[in-house]
C-alpha cells in the first residue's frame, strides 16, 4: 500500500498552482493567520501564487465610490476601533465584541443624528410592518416564558428540598428533646422515691423543700382537650354506654359515628393496636350484636 | 420577469449614478414635499448636483439551494427594501454573461447571488453592475432570522446604521469591500419603501480575516423622537434580530462576475479540499498500522532481549 505524503501545506500549494491564472502583479500578502470556520485548517504560509493587485483595487475603489462631498446621512456608516484581537472560537467573547462595536457605533450615530435635528427614534404609537411577523414574535415570547418557568420551577424544587431537609432536622431535634424530657421525668421520679426511702418515709414539711420535683408544679390534674362527640365530660364509661342508643341507623351513619369516636379519642387514624378494649359497662353489653346475624361461618367475608 | 422597460430609462441607468441628470425634483420626505434648496445647504455640502442614491440590488440564488440558505436569502431580501428578488438561475447560467444580462434587465445596479454547491457550501457573489468589481465569498456560520433565540424585531424597511471596524481601513482590498458593502447594504434615503426611523444597526466586524455580519435592534428609552435624554445614550440596549453569517473572501474580480483577478485570498482552502484532506487522514490509518508493526519488528530484531534466567523455573 502506498503511503501518501501527508503534508497539507505542500499539497495545497500544489493545487493552488494548478488553479492559478497568474496575471499582472504577483505579490505576496502579509502573513496573516486564518482559519476556516468549521474545519480548522490553516495554511501555515500564504500560498505563493496568489494575486494582490493593490493598484487595481484602489482604481476600482475610486470608480465605484460616491463623491466625497456626499453627506453622511446617505451613507450612515460609522467606523469603530476594534483593536483587540478576538479569538473567533470563543463564542461569548466574539459576540460580546461584536455587540460592543455596534453599541459604540449606535452612540456615535445617535449623537450625529441628534445634532442634525432629524427624528430617529420611533415613537410608541408608530405602528408599521415589522420585519418579523406577530405570530413569530408570539412563538419567541412563548419560548422565553417557558424558559423562565423552567428556571422558576427548578428554584422552587431546590427550595423545597432545602426546606424538607431543614424540617427533618428540626423534627429530629424535637424528638430528641421529647425523649430527653421523658427520661428526665422518669429519673426525677426515681430520685424522689429514693429520697423518700432514704429519709425513711417521714412526712415532714421539709419534704416540700427537699423534693421539689419537676412535675409537681402545683398544677392540678388537667383534663385533656380532646372532646369526643356524644360523650359527656364526666363520663367514665369509656364513651361506649351511649353508643348503641339508636338502633335504626344505616350503615354509613354508623361508620361515621365510629370514625368520629375513634378520631376524637386517638387523633386521626385511630389506634393501631390494643384492639381489646372492654370496660366494666361494655363487657356485658350485647346490644351491638344482632340476634341471629352472626349465625353461620364467622370467617365468611361479609 | 420584469416589465419591459423603455430604452430611454435604460440609458438613464447607464451613466454613473453619482450625478442626477433629471431636473431637480422637490425632495420627498415623509412630512411632505420640501424644496431642495433649504435642505441642500443643510445636508449636502456640494453646490449643484444633488446626490441621489439609486441603488437597487438584485438578489437571486442558484438551483438546489438548501432550506437554510434559502431562508437566509429571504431574510436579506426583507432587510433590504431596495432589493428585488428574482427566480432561481440554472447552474449553467451562473457565470458571467447571463447574470449580467439579468441584472440589466431588472434595471439594478448591483447583485447578490447565492450559489449553493453540493447542497452544503454556500458562496455569495457581491457584484456592482455593469462594470464594477465583484467579490466571491464563502459563507459560514449561518443563522437565519427565524431562530427563536434571536428575539429582536424592527421596522421593515427602516434605514440601518452601518458600523464597521477600523480594521477595514488597513488594506486596500478591505477598503474596497467596505465601500461595496456600504453601497449594497445601506438603504437609499429617498427610497419608496424606506421607513423613517433608525431602529436597527448592522455590525460588520473583521476578525480572523473574515467579515462577520450581525443585525441588532436598538432600544433606548425616549420620549421624543428626535432627542435622547442625557442619560439615555447610556441606556441603549441592543437585541439581536437578524440573520448572522460570516464571509470569507475568496477572490475579487475587476469586472462584474468575471474579468481580471484583482485579489486572491492566499489562505483560502475550498471546502472540497478540506473534506479530501480529512478523508486522506482517515485513510492512512491502515498504512500507519502496518508501518508501525514493521517498525516494531525491526526494533525487536535489532535489540534482542536478554535470556531470562527464570524462564525455566516453572517448566516441568
Amino acid at each position: 500500500m502506498v503511503v501518501r505524503k501527508e503534508d497539507p501545506t505542500l499539497s495545497d500549494e500544489d493545487m493552488m498552482e494548478d488553479n492559478e491564472t497568474g496575471d499582472l502583479y504577483e505579490e505576496e500578502s502579509e502573513l496573516e493567520s486564518e482559519s476556516e470556520e468549521d474545519e480548522d485548517v490553516k495554511l501555515a504560509e500564504p500560498s505563493k501564487t496568489s494575486i494582490y493587485n493593490k493598484d487595481g483595487l484602489l482604481d476600482k475603489l475610486g470608480d465605484i465610490s460616491w463623491p466625497e462631498n456626499v453627506g453622511w446621512i446617505h451613507k450612515l456608516s460609522i467606523n469603530i476601533d476594534q483593536e483587540q484581537e478576538v479569538d473567533v472560537n470563543d463564542d461569548s467573547a466574539r459576540e460580546g465584541s461584536f455587540s460592543i462595536l455596534a453599541l459604540k457605533g449606535t452612540r456615535q450615530a445617535f449623537e450625529n443624528l441628534q445634532s442634525m435635528g432629524l427624528p430617529f427614534l420611533r415613537p410608541s404609537d408608530y405602528y408599521a410592518e415589522m420585519v418579523k411577523t406577530d405570530s413569530h414574535m408570539e412563538k419567541v415570547k412563548g419560548r422565553l416564558l417557558a424558559q423562565k418557568k423552567q428556571i422558576e420551577e427548578a428554584d422552587e424544587r431546590r427550595k423545597a428540598r432545602e426546606a424538607k431537609r431543614i424540617a427533618k432536622e428540626v423534627q429530629s431535634q424535637k424528638l430528641k428533646e421529647r425523649a430527653k424530657q421523658k427520661k428526665e421525668d422518669i429519673e426525677s421520679v426515681k430520685r424522689w422515691r429514693k429520697q423518700r426511702q432514704q429519709s425513711g418515709f417521714s412526712k415532714d414539711n421539709n419534704e416540700a423543700d427537699e423534693m421539689s420535683l419537676a412535675f409537681e408544679d402545683g398544677k392540678a390534674f388537667e383534663r385533656s382537650n380532646k372532646r369526643r362527640p356524644g360523650v359527656a365530660p364526666g363520663d367514665r364509661s369509656g364513651g361506649k354506654a351511649r353508643q348503641f342508643g339508636g338502633n335504626g341507623k344505616k350503615g354509613m351513619e354508623k361508620n361515621k359515628k365510629k370514625r368520629d369516636n375513634k378520631n376524637s379519642k386517638f387523633g386521626f387514624g385511630g389506634r393501631k393496636g390494643l384492639k381489646k378494649q372492654n370496660s366494666t359497662e361494655t363487657t356485658d353489653d350485647f346490644r351491638g350484636f344482632n340476634k341471629g346475624e352472626s349465625t353461620g361461618n364467622k370467617k365468611r367475608k361479609r | 420577469m420584469g416589465k419591459k422597460r423603455k430604452h430611454s430609462e435604460a440609458n438613464v441607468a447607464e451613466p454613473p449614478k453619482k450625478d442626477s441628470d433629471a431636473p431637480e425634483r422637490p425632495k420627498r420626505t415623509l412630512l411632505g414635499w420640501k424644496d431642495p434648496t433649504p435642505t441642500e445647504t443643510k445636508e449636502i455640502e456640494s453646490s449643484s448636483p444633488i446626490f441621489r442614491n439609486k441603488e437597487k440590488v438584485l438578489v437571486t440564488c442558484s438551483r438546489r439551494i438548501s432550506y437554510r440558505y434559502r431562508h437566509l436569502m429571504l431574510s436579506i431580501v426583507s432587510l433590504l427594501p431596495h432589493a428585488k428578488k428574482d427566480n432561481k438561475v440554472e447552474s449553467k447560467e451562473s457565470k458571467g454573461a447571463t447574470l449580467n444580462e439579468l441584472v440589466e434587465l431588472k434595471n439594478c445596479s448591483s447583485c447578490l447571488f447565492f450559489e449553493c454547491r453540493k447542497q452544503k457550501d454556500l458562496y455569495l457573489w457581491m457584484a456592482k453592475c455593469p462594470n464594477g468589481p465583484s467579490v466571491k465569498f464563502m459563507v459560514d456560520a449561518v443563522h437565519t432570522m427565524e431562530e427563536l433565540k434571536l428575539t429582536g424585531n424592527h421596522l421593515k424597511g427602516s434605514r440601518p446604521l452601518l458600523t464597521f471596524s477600523t480594521n477595514f481601513d488597513k488594506d486596500p482590498h478591505w477598503k474596497l469591500l467596505k465601500e461595496m458593502i456600504t453601497q449594497i447594504f445601506g438603504t437609499p434615503k429617498e427610497h419608496r419603501k424606506a421607513k423613517p426611523y433608525h431602529d436597527h444597526v448592522f455590525a460588520f466586524s473583521l476578525a480572523d480575516d473574515h467579515i462577520w455580519f450581525r443585525n441588532y435592534q436598538i432600544s433606548v428609552p425616549h420620549n421624543e423622537s428626535d432627542k435622547v435624554d442625557r442619560g439615555g445614550l447610556d441606556k441603549i440596549t441592543l437585541v439581536e434580530v437578524g440573520p448572522r453569517f460570516c464571509l470569507n473572501p475568496i477572490k475579487i474580480f475587476g469586472g462584474s462576475f468575471g474579468g481580471p483577478t484583482l485579489y486572491e485570498n492566499p489562505f483560502y482552502i475550498s471546502p472540497n479540499e478540506i473534506r479530501a484532506l480529512k478523508k486522506r487522514k482517515a485513510a492512512g490509518k491502515y498504512a500507519k498500522k502496518v508501518k508501525a508493526k514493521t517498525r516494531r519488528k525491526m526494533h525487536e530484531l535489532e535489540n534482542p532481549l536478554e535470556a531470562d534466567e527464570f524462564a525455566d523455573m516453572w517448566k516441568e
